[in-house]
């Protein structure tokens, strides 16, 4: 037990108590961004990765510098340019002069949490790189299996305003998301909370962790053993597998995503203080979890069909158990 | 109904005066527009728009088959443009082809009358369009398309206007005049209130001006197409037998062949008892240069026959009958006459034949003096042909001294019979019989059959075809032998004619069949001592199995095409029994798919109970929950809940009421314990599950209103 874990005996409590210590503490820099964080924090502990995606200047570095700086556990940053090489992000093998032989040099990727920032300017090539981390939790360099971390965790960003130059992510790498959100414009008056915090000097410099890798991965396990009824796996196999005959949909979601979608309702519930999943969490999750793993067709889509519009239309048709 | 009121009405009254349903056609109108004042509706659904439709599409094939059957008139896609010309042939009937047509008001209302009393007033694409329902099964989920609905009452009264317009019984102007009106009214009920009443006016003036000249231009049209359908009738038929001339293939080089197609059927009353020819037409005058037979005579030379009081028997030659022979004979009228706009052709006649018995009503029918018989009717005509040696029908040979047509001969194949009759060697005296025993044996012994036609046939400068045939070749086909012997027998003294026809020697059982190679020409010599015509036939009898020769492999199939083809042409033409039976199944048919709709309609109904029934395998924990009591209370006061809602959120919404919201510590704790019930796979204990109901029938008494 690390010196921030609370001592109690019930592993939901005390995996409760480090959602609650962690989103405090970004809360301190993240004023009115409760939701994202609840959402961050329940992708962090069903064990996916996030994909950020909103406009410059919203918070998405921020959000992310925030939760790595609020656990003890190893953060790299990796800025995403078109010229990033896959052995810039997994490692390369050097070889010494002096001992006559190669030695792997570990890249960014073997960390505990890395933001990929701005992760469309790469080459796909070079954001393919990622999928087996992602995917897996391990990566192959040169023919060598290497295991990364338990916890590794992935908060992806980028900008949905500038499109030259960049490269959409495939879909196989945004399936390897477990969800994507927006932060937002905050209210007025959490804007000028914001600037009154960072008068001096940035609060981010001052911020101190609050859990430790242990705590996050006592979390992760509690979350695995929060329960859900075979009703509400039905459920959610329902609202994924409507989202493949939607019309407007060529693609729909793949059975990753209601595992996904499962694991965070987990989260989710965990966090909301309950030891089993209840229907409303599957809802609130279903659109970040579902909405960017869709393909619409171009004509649906220049006729404004959205895919968060097709989940939330699902989720409104499909009889929900009660 | 988005239609002007009694717009409807008065097309149907329309329609029934043009088509001789008023009475009909006032009624359904009336009901449709009775829809205004009844308030009283369905509910249809969709399944069941696509039942009525289903049983319209049924009605209209019925109809049609009916139609089909019922053709008295025929005419194929000439009657749908001529009625008038139609009912001069038989007036008392007014069936046509088109007839359906007409009655499509009729069995359309159904449909019609379905969208009229129907809550929603229009008519699901689906359920009527093939394509929206190919495109909806395309599409998987289909929303795009399931919303698609129709208001029909605009083109129902189009359909109205349409059949009214077919073969109206009061003429082009009457409809014309019953039109217009009725397309103003309808125009004017939707016009664009963007522009004046004046301009509107204007407007139509111009158009209803151009539709009457289009409407004379309509008249020309029609005169084209019907031109059009006659070409197109006579192109898949045979080359019909002209009666006035018939141009023979002599001089041309190449081999004859003729298909095997069965064109004619016989049976004979007495077994084996068979004429040996079937003449079409014979003819007079032979043209050298043209290597053509005439008539002599001209299509208005065709005397109409009458037939006896009992329409089915026709006299062609009244006298009394020695030893008597009668054989059914089915051939195709396979010409077109423009005068009574229907099939047309010469009949194949035995020698000899005294009268026609069992022809079907409807006929029309001309002989000239050559014994051909023109008739026009149906395109397969079916009867008796009673016949006798002796007399035949044709006239006596013309050999007054001004006009000796029957003993004519062209000048420039003088030499070569001349030639041909010293070969001969007759005697001085010979009588006429010798004089035909003589010829007979000249070309049985001397010429050959052959349907093949060398260079040695052409006609030169100073042969024809037929003096090369005689002096030099002496090889040749019927046509040939035919008319050499005609020329030969005239040369002689003995008036002939030239005849076409066909040679029956094929027994199919009890049938003989007559095939389209079995296209024969011969010779018809005059016996003077009998006064009458005897068929005489010099063409070697190794003609027969020379043609039979060329019988393909697949002649079988050829036959089965050809017995099919008589099939259905029997059927199409009313000749068969088959259609008395068609009528009475068609009832029996309706009947048996009404029943196939209604148990559809319980198939459908049972299907999504079966799939309600593979989820209610899983029986969900805990839906004996009590809360279900509180939210249908709830429910009652106000606050549904959406299907998509999750009853924790439906819940604040509820609180939000003032009237509830001193309740909610108890509601939110009795939800806790109902989502651990529902949804925590651990469940409640038995206290708990205790505590649960107790609660809820509490916060039920709460609930009640006081």
């Amino acid at each position: 037990m690390g010196k921030f874990s609370a001592m109690t005996s019930n592993p939901f409590d005390a995996a409760r108590d480090t959602y609650r210590k962690i989103a405090a503490n970004i809360a301190l820099i993240m004023r009115g961004q409760e939701a994202a964080t609840r959402h961050l924090l329940a992708s962090l502990a069903a064990g996916g990765h996030v994909l950020l995606e909103d406009y410059p200047g919203t918070g998405k570095t921020t959000l992310a510098k925030a939760l790595a700086k609020s656990i003890d556990a190893q953060f790299k940053r990796l800025q995403f340019t078109p010229d990033l090489l896959p052995s810039d992000i997994l490692g390369v093998s050097i070889f010494d002069q002096r001992d006559q032989q190669f030695h792997f040099h570990e890249g960014p990727v073997f960390t505990n949490i890395l933001l990929a920032d701005e992760i469309n300017r790469a080459s796909p090539r070079t954001q393919s790189a990622l999928l087996e981390a992602m995917g897996e939790g391990q990566v192959s360099v040169e023919g060598v299996r290497r295991n990364l971390s338990d916890l590794f965790f992935v908060i992806a960003t980028q900008n949905p305003v500038e499109f030259r130059g960049t490269y959409p992510l495939p879909e196989a790498q945004m399936d390897r998301f477990a969800m994507q959100f927006t932060l937002g414009y905050v209210s007025a008056a959490d804007e000028v909370a914001v600037l009154t915090a960072q008068e001096h000097n940035h609060p981010l410099d001052e911020l101190k962790p609050v859990a430790t890798l242990g705590d996050v991965i006592a979390m992760k396990e509690a979350v695995e053993n929060v329960r859900i009824s075979n009703e509400l796996k039905r459920y959610v196999v329902d609202i994924v597998s409507a989202t493949r005959a939607a019309s407007g949909v060529q693609l729909g979601a793949s059975p990753r995503a209601s595992i996904a979608l499962m694991k965070t309702a987990q989260a989710e519930a965990l966090f909301a203080g309950a030891d089993f999943v209840a229907p409303e969490q599957i809802q609130k999750l279903a659109v970040p979890v579902i909405a960017h793993r869709l393909v619409l067709e171009p004509q649906a889509r220049f006729s404004g069909v959205t895919a968060r519009g097709v989940v939330e239309d699902v989720l409104k048709k499909l009889t929900v158990p009660a | 109904m988005k239609t002007p009121p009694f717009l409807l009405l008065a097309a149907l009254v329309f329609w029934g005066w043009m088509s001789g349903f008023l009475l009909v056609g006032a009624l359904m109108g009336l009901l449709l527009e009775s829809a205004r004042f009844i308030s009283a509706r369905w509910e249809l659904d969709d399944p069941d728009f696509s039942r009525v439709w289903f049983f319209c599409v049924l009605l209209n094939l019925a109809l049609v088959l009916y139609v089909f059957t019922m053709n008295d008139e025929t005419g194929g896609i000439a009657g749908m443009f001529h009625g008038n010309i139609m009912r001069n042939v038989s007036d008392s009937s007014v069936q046509t082809s088109t007839r359906f047509l007409r009655w499509l008001p009729m069995s359309l209302f159904a449909l019609m009358a379905a969208q009229t009393f129907n809550l929603r007033p229009s008519v699901p694409m689906a359920s009527i369009s093939l394509i929206t329902r190919w495109r909806q099964r395309r599409h998987k989920g289909g929303q795009d398309f399931a919303g698609q609905y129709a208001d029909i009452s605009y083109p129902y009264f189009m359909v109205c206007l349409f059949s009214s317009g077919i073969h109206s019984n009061r003429g082009d102007f009457h409809y014309f005049a019953g039109l217009v009106p009725l397309i103003l009214w309808a125009l004017v009920a939707n016009r664009s209130k963007r522009y004046g009443l004046g301009a509107w006016i204007c407007a139509i003036t111009l158009g209803v001006g151009l539709a009457i000249i289009g409407s004379l231009g309509v008249n020309q049209v029609q005169r084209a197409i019907q031109h059009i359908d006659a070409q197109l009738m006579a192109r898949f038929l045979r080359q019909r037998s002209d009666p006035l001339q018939t141009m023979t293939s002599m001089g041309r080089i190449g081999g004859l062949k003729l298909s095997a197609k069965i064109v004619i059927w016989l049976q004979p009353r007495e077994l084996a008892q068979v004429p040996e020819y079937l003449r079409e037409a014979s003819y007079r005058i032979y043209k050298p240069d043209k290597m053509t037979w005439f008539s002599g005579d001209k299509l208005t030379d065709f005397k109409p026959l009458q037939p006896e009081p009992d329409e089915k028997t026709w006299v062609l030659l009244p006298g009394k009958m020695n030893n008597p022979a009668a054989v059914n004979i089915s051939c195709y009228l396979n010409g077109w006459s423009h005068e009574d706009n229907m099939p047309e052709g010469l009949l194949p006649l035995p020698g000899g034949v005294r009268r026609l018995e069992n022809v079907p009503p409807y006929m029309v029918m001309k002989r000239n003096q050559n014994g051909a018989v023109l008739a026009a009717g149906r395109g397969l005509v079916i009867f008796d042909a009673i016949y006798a040696g002796g007399a035949t029908m044709d006239s006596p040979p013309n050999i007054t001294s001004t006009n000796r047509l029957d003993l004519d001969v062209p000048t420039n194949e003088v030499p070569a019979l001349e030639q041909v009759i010293a070969e001969m060697h007759l005697d001085a005296g010979a009588d006429e019989t010798q004089k035909l025993r003589a010829v007979s044996r000249f070309f049985s012994s001397k010429f050959s059959y052959s349907l093949w036609q060398g260079w040695d046939k052409v006609a030169s400068t100073n042969a024809t075809p037929l003096t090369k045939f005689l002096l030099t070749s002496r090889k040749g086909h019927c046509e040939y032998f035919a008319s050499a012997t005609v020329l030969l027998l005239r040369q002689l003294g003995i008036p002939a004619r030239y005849a076409i026809g066909y040679a029956v020697h094929e027994a199919h059982g009890s049938e003989y069949v007559v095939r389209e190679r079995d296209a024969h020409a011969w010779c018809l010599a005059w016996d003077e001592k009998a006064k009458n015509w005897v068929d005489f036939d010099t063409t070697p009898a190794s003609w027969v199995s020379m043609e039979n020769h060329f019988s393909a492999v697949g002649l079988w199939f050829s036959d089965a095409r050809s017995w099919i083809g008589f099939q259905i042409s029997k059927f199409r033409w009313r000749q068969a029994h088959l259609q008395q039976y068609i009528l009475w199944s068609l009832l029996p048919v309706m009947v048996v798919l009404l029943y196939h709709i209604i148990f559809r309609r319980r198939t459908q109904r049972k299907r999504p109970a079966g799939k309600a029934g593979l989820d209610a395998d899983v029986i969900w924990p805990g839906l004996d929950s009590e809360f279900y009591q509180i939210e249908s209370r709830l429910a009652a006061c106000g606050v549904l809940r959406e299907p998509g809602e999750a009853l924790a959120d439906w819940l604040e919404r509820a609180l939000s009421e003032p009237s509830v919201a001193e309740l909610r510590p108890v509601l939110q704790q009795l939800l806790r314990l109902h989502y651990r019930y529902r949804f925590d796979p651990h469940g409640l204990s038995e206290a708990e599950r205790k505590s649960l109901g107790d609660q809820a029938r509490q916060a039920l008494n709460q609930l009640s209103p006081k």
